[in-house]
């Protein structure tokens, strides 16, 4: 639009070359996006055509479009893998590692951001440092063994109770909030762990959204923990269970394909509808720190 | 500390008593393991339980670094997990700046291609890993049936290992492209749009505006971005275990770490639950994370209070 307001300088050929120019900017954009869109979609898509296929149609040509919708891919996938268990094991570990692990990084995060506790800097900066730590697989290994939580649910969640970012994003937030609001609370006689749970945890609730999605997400597709931890195949979350499955069905692609697809969608539905949160929370916590 | 304004003398100890859950799962789970690892590196720890563990001082080390064959399988992996990391966390950094200007401009439907890249973040890479060993699918699969019209054949995944490394490298971009795409925008958006309309007016073209508007103006994120990226990339291995498994003159140091202490083959050496080993393998992960991360980091910081005071 600029260069129409500064046109009064610019002759009219110089103007409409401009706006040749911009016209053929935006097609060279919308080529470059479609490109690498096509690089994103594509595997879906073949994915998405080979779970309709029929193994002999498969082995025919593998890129053909299938001759017909067929779905037995799905229930056999279904009815071959105990989907249902570790699909019911996910959800279970990550609802309540998520749950547990946002109450207490409230609690955290909070007295840190207000300067509550004595070596509140102190403690922000261990969270922080938390990303040059060394990998901690080996003494957390030895660890749960002698605390008898080897191959055991509880001490599988165990593990998901801590997510630095999670804090720094919390502690970013709340500096936020007017400390005018402490004043006024603690003048009404509110205590503080009121103060917390009644009044920080309803008014954080973006940063809470952000944080338990994106701890969600990481216990959801974690593969490597189950590997090390879960030996029982009860207990094995859907990560687990689909590595297992490619082991038994790893050459029969239609219904490895319709396996993946049934794991896929569930975490597809949720992203479009909490799209937000997750790009809001990476952001905020990135560019501030 | 004076500013605490719920209550005096037991009543302080309230955010105290709070705080301590989570702190403790932290110093439980991640910083006393974490800081363990370096303990664990002198010891034969061997994962299996009640077996004796025995002070080997740096017993570790020296068979790591300097004993044979194993020691020369391991430097090939660290030379690769260098290799892998200056791929992806250039590529990606460039390609991730790319998209974000892209999807930052005034476009129709700009929304739905920001989504487009970000979907593989939500995937995880147990699926990102399959998606891909089905594309890349050598019988016939959509890549080998579109080089195949140019007369190229490639086992891709199956392939020589710098082959199969450098598929490895593109998924990996591919999965994480998204994140640094997202922050790029972040960094974007926090630049007032009038900069741009006075550089237009003083007659910038679109480059010199990138160049001396944007660029710095996008320090923040720019530091954000390429210190996750090392870093990320530097520890990364999961790809590798779901699109190739451990196979050999493909390991990086991450994998060999999760096989040497979880019993699976390493290099030329078969080997079961040497934690002590494995420990020590992540001592010097961490120490290549330190070596390369804290000079960047130094390096951004430095470079930051120069261009934006």
């Amino acid at each position: 639009m600029s260069t129409l307001t500064t046109g009064e300088t610019a002759s009219p050929p110089t103007r409409r070359a401009a706006a040749r120019r911009i016209a053929w900017a935006r097609i060279g954009a919308y080529v470059l996006l479609s490109l690498f869109a096509i690089v994103y979609v594509g595997p879906l898509m073949m994915l998405v055509i080979t779970s309709l296929k029929s193994m002999p149609e498969f082995m025919k040509s593998a890129t053909a479009l299938p001759t017909s919708l067929r779905f037995e891919n799905f229930v056999e996938a279904w009815e071959k893998a105990n989907f249902l268990r570790y699909l019911t094991n996910t959800l279970i570990y990550t609802v309540s590692a998520t749950a547990i692990y946002v109450v207490t990084a409230v609690f955290v995060a909070f007295p840190i951001s207000r300067g509550y506790v004595r070596g509140a800097g102190w403690l922000l900066t261990l969270y922080i440092i938390a990303l040059f730590l060394p990998v901690a697989l080996i003494p957390q290994f030895q660890l749960m063994l002698n605390l008898g939580l080897y191959n055991n649910p509880v001490g599988y969640v165990m593990l998901f109770l801590v997510n630095p970012i999670g804090i720094v994003i919390l502690v970013n937030y709340i500096k936020t909030l007017p400390l005018e609001l402490d004043e006024a609370a603690a003048m009404d006689g509110c205590g503080y762990l009121r103060f917390v749970t009644s009044i920080v945890f309803p008014l954080i609730q973006p940063a809470i959204a952000t944080i338990a999605v994106l701890h969600a997400i990481g216990i959801w597709n974690e593969l490597i923990l189950p590997t090390i931890y879960l030996t029982n195949k009860d207990y094995y979350p859907i990560t687990r269970g689909m590595i297992v499955f490619q082991g038994v069905y790893g050459s029969n692609w239609p219904t490895l394909a319709a396996a993946v697809l049934i794991m896929t969608l569930p975490m597809l539905v949720l992203f479009l509808v909490l799209q937000r949160y997750i790009v809001s929370g990476l952001t905020a916590g990135a560019v501030k720190g | 500390m004076n500013n605490y304004h719920f209550g005096r003398g037991w009543a302080r100890l309230a955010p105290y008593l709070l705080l301590l859950p989570g702190f403790l799962f932290y110093l439980v789970i991640m910083l006393g393991p974490a800081i363990a690892t370096g303990f664990y590196s002198f010891t034969d720890a061997s994962g299996i339980q009640g077996a004796k563990v025995n002070w080997i001082v740096l017993e570790n080390y020296r068979e790591f670094l300097f004993m044979g064959q194993a020691s020369r399988d391991n430097y090939a992996a660290l030379v690769r997990t260098l290799i892998f990391c200056f791929f992806v966390t250039t590529i990606q950094f460039s390609l991730g700046l790319l998209l974000a200007l892209l999807v930052n401009q005034r476009l129709r439907g700009v929304n739905i291609f920001r989504t487009i890249f970000f979907m593989p973040v939500i995937l995880g890479a147990v699926i990102q890993g399959l998606i891909w060993s089905l594309f890349l699918y050598p019988l016939g699969g959509p890549l080998a049936t579109i080089l195949g019209l140019f007369g190229i054949r490639s086992e891709f995944l199956g392939g020589q290992p710098a082959e199969a490394m450098a598929w490895v490298i593109f998924v990996q971009i591919w999965a994480n492209l998204g994140i640094t795409m997202m922050i790029f925008i972040a960094g974007l958006q926090t630049i007032p749009g009038d900069l741009y309309e006075s550089a237009r007016i003083d007659g910038a073209t679109g480059w010199q505006a990138f160049r001396n508007v944007t660029w710095p103006l996008l320090t923040p994120s720019v530091n954000t971005n390429l210190l996750l990226n090392i870093i990320g990339s530097l520890q990364a291995w999961q790809l590798f275990l779901v699109l190739i498994g451990y196979r050999n003159g493909t390991q990086v140091l991450g994998y060999l770490i999760f096989a040497q202490g979880f019993g699976q083959t390493s290099g030329s050496v078969t080997s079961a639950f040497r934690q002590g080993y494995a420990a020590a393998a992540s001592i010097v992960l961490f120490f290549l994370v330190l070596v390369i991360g804290l000079p960047v980091q130094y390096f951004l910081q430095q470079r930051e209070r120069r261009i934006l005071g």
